[in-house]
């Protein structure tokens, strides 16, 4: 664990407590010609013009209806209890549970059109990740393999990260579209969290015991240390060890590559604008890594879908609790990260080459359950655009009177990831190569 | 409703805790001389402790021994025998625990389907226990006895019942309902049922708790931006706005002098808990 201080946690003030721890409607979108979609994808793939791609993986199905698209003239059995607030996109209103984000609308694009194809997590979630279902064989790649393959970097950082608790699943079993796949396990990602306090962790390391970035006083000793774990591990018959110990090894001899881990770099405002959770200062991680010019961040809300069962880390899956959660805890919870977030890049100019998406692998069904909650709903949801060349403070796309349905185009997973790839460079021809988005079309109304 | 309009500001305030972690559902207990509440223990756990104010060297420690369950919204009896709270032990099995403290003994409660358990609070004499469960849709008011038996629907209306509270002398019950399209706040009469509306805004109040001697109501409400800490008087009359920070003020409760409001508020990204005098404002903006 990089130890980085306890973000003003332990300040006992002398009491001695210690830490206890423009309308969518109203700019319906212009669709181009062809060719002006055609000349603005390839000006975007020419200039390769985002160099990092920040994805807010939000877990579990957050419910559209209940945060980015209230129907407060829907019957009382849809509606929810949430009142609505105007944003600073004209005409669009959020409800009153996303403030500091409808404030801040003129700086993103929110897509309300978004479909998919199943309704079960681990399999929505490959599809949303990879814009494919799964397979009997390997799994297509998870979009940040894509980019990892073709901006591989020559610093010491991985190219691709997930910034959380672990592979995201629910309880019966894990993702199958987390990583390479059919590009093989070479482009998995590579895991890192950061806690409430800031502090930052790399679970591969969990395997190396007694080496920790701050006992490395030289590289022959890390090297030392290194060797002795891979043989370790190799007589423990753990595969896998060459690129663990490549990307380990990487983080921890380069002092330049260390840094992006460490947010006591950050002041306790910055770190304090996030919030004290582990999302917040997840995405304050993901802004520094993509400082460091990773190519792809993927910070994940939660490993677990479930919402609110013991050992689970709280995800969108609201099938109880859902309007009391959504207050009390995961709204807030990400209105003030998404918010500090988007103000953090482009007060750092960083907006022009970040790619920003926030999205989650379904929405939920807009009828109130028996359960006074929301089911698993893949027939409309949302995601939100910034950076990167999109035109902010619009929306795309619309939802019927109940939020069941798109009544404009419906928007695909397989299309969000081919926009990614388009704007980071990757054109139909470099991805027909690489194999990868086969049958994708760009997103046109973002560029 | 005609209400005046008031802002106290920061009005001899204290903080009481100062970890910042993410926490909730702040009550007083002991006569005041326990605070317990729900704090984030870990990422993957909400766990309920209790603070013991009369040493200032105290930590918040762990009020059950059970470490892998969720445990929120707590509420004793007038007597403190009970305690009854909302608990989560697996996936989407939520459950109300009606906990005798003397006997060391829970009570079970039944209800068809596995809807959430919330917001339970006693009768002022102590016998009863009433929470909001969703079982056909709605989420409704419900009363059962001390043993989780006699189980009685005490509301039937459409939207999402949450939050009841009683007159100290046990005739009235104040609750939040969002059948106008949002939470509002609702007193009904215990004998005969008479209801009135006592709040009336496009976006929420929610939370209300009845002061110690009946008079006031606090509450939560996004009417002004964010959510701020209000008092009215229990009719509704003479709304006076208690917190004024940017960030979220939230879960209020009386301290047992009927004087302070303890509550979570969330400042430069850290969740504490403040108790803030009604006694003393030091600003009244009438709107």
């Amino acid at each position: 664990m990089i130890g980085v201080g306890n973000f003003k946690a332990s300040d006992c003030s002398g009491i001695g407590r210690r830490s206890f721890l423009k309308t969518a409607a109203a700019i319906p979108f212009t669709l181009g010609s062809t060719n002006q979609v055609m000349e603005a994808a390839q000006a975007a793939q020419k200039s390769g013009k985002v160099k990092s791609v920040i994805l807010l993986w939000l877990w579990g199905g957050p419910s559209h209806i209940d945060t980015f698209d209230p129907k407060p003239d829907a019957p009382m059995e849809y509606r929810g209890p949430f009142g609505t607030i105007p944003t600073k996109t004209p005409g669009m209103h959020f409800t009153e549970l996303m403030p500091m984000m409808a404030s801040r609308s003129d700086k993103y694009t929110m897509i309300r059109s978004m479909v998919t194809t199943s309704n079960d997590h681990p399999t929505a979630g490959t599809i949303a990740l990879t814009g494919f279902n799964e397979n009997a064989g390997p799994v297509q790649p998870n979009f940040g393999s894509i980019i990892s393959k073709d901006q591989v970097t020559t610093e010491a950082l991985p190219s691709f990260f997930y910034v959380g608790r672990g592979i995201p699943r629910d309880l019966p079993r894990r993702i199958e579209g987390y990583g390479g796949g059919t590009l093989g396990k070479a482009y998995d990602p590579f895991l890192v969290r950061a806690d409430e306090h800031g502090e930052v962790s790399i679970p591969q390391l969990d395997l190396l015991k007694g080496i920790t970035p701050k006992r490395i006083q030289d590289r022959q000793r890390l090297l030392k240390q290194l060797d002795n774990a891979e043989r370790r591990l190799e007589s423990a018959g753990i595969d896998e060890w060459h690129r663990t110990h490549q990307s380990a090894y990487g983080l921890l001899a380069d002092p330049k590559a260390r840094q992006a881990f460490d947010l006591t770099q950050e002041s306790d405002k910055m770190r304090s604008r996030y919030g004290q959770t582990t999302f917040g200062q997840g995405c304050l991680l993901a802004r520094r890594l993509a400082e460091a010019r990773v190519p792809y961040i993927q910070v994940n809300w939660s490993e677990y879908v479930e919402t609110f069962s013991p050992n689970c880390d709280f995800g969108w899956d609201t099938h109880i609790f859902n309007f009391e959660l959504l207050q009390d805890r995961h709204c807030p919870i990400l209105d003030r990260a998404y918010s500090a977030l988007i103000d953090d890049l482009s007060d750092r100019g960083m907006l022009d080459d970040t790619l920003l998406i926030a999205m989650g692998e379904f929405g939920r069904t807009p009828k109130i359950s028996n359960r006074a909650a929301r089911e698993h709903h893949k027939d409309c949801y949302f995601s939100i655009w910034a950076g990167g060349g999109i035109e902010p403070g619009r929306v795309i796309g619309e939802s019927d009177a109940k939020a069941e349905h798109p009544i404009t185009r419906p928007i695909t997973p397989l299309q969000v990831g081919t926009t990614i790839a388009e704007l980071c460079g990757i054109g139909a021809r470099k991805r027909a190569e690489m194999k990868v988005l086969d049958g994708g079309s760009v997103i046109h109304e973002l560029i | 409703m005609s209400v005046s309009l008031g802002i106290y500001g920061y009005a001899d305030e204290e903080r009481i805790t100062f970890d910042g972690s993410n926490k909730r559902d702040p009550i007083f207990i002991a006569q005041g001389k326990t605070l317990v509440y729900c704090l984030d223990e870990t990422d993957d756990l909400i766990r309920a402790v209790s603070l013991d104010l009369s040493d200032p060297q105290s930590e918040p420690v762990p009020l059950f021994d059970d470490d892998r369950s969720h445990q929120t919204e707590l509420a004793y009896s007038p007597d403190e025998r009970f305690v009854s709270f909302s608990e989560c032990v697996g996936n989407l099995t939520g459950k109300l625990v009606i906990r005798d403290l003397g006997a060391k003994k829970d009570a079970i409660i039944n209800h068809s389907g596995r809807g959430a358990y919330r917001t339970p609070v006693f009768t002022v004499d102590g016998k009863r226990v009433i929470y909001a469960f969703a079982e056909k849709g709605p989420m409704q008011l419900w009363s059962v006895d001390l043993e989780g038996k006699d189980k009685k629907q005490l509301t039937e209306t459409e939207g999402l019942s949450h939050w009841p509270s009683f007159t100290p002398n046990g005739e009235q019950m104040v609750f939040a309902n969002s059948r106008e399209n949002n939470y509002e706040i609702y007193i009904r009469e215990i004998e005969g049922g008479e209801e009135h509306r006592l709040t009336e805004n496009r976006i929420m109040d929610i939370r209300p708790r009845v002061s110690p001697d009946g008079s006031k109501i606090c509450f939560v409400s996004t009417r002004d931006g964010n959510y701020e800490i209000y008092v009215m008087n229990i009719d509704g009359s003479d709304v006076v706005r208690l917190t004024d920070n940017e960030e979220r003020d939230d879960f209020p409760s009386w301290h047992p002098d009927g004087n302070r409001i303890v509550y979570v508020s969330e400042r430069d990204g850290q969740k504490d808990i403040y108790l803030v005098a009604i006694s003393k404002p030091i600003k009244v903006t009438a709107k």
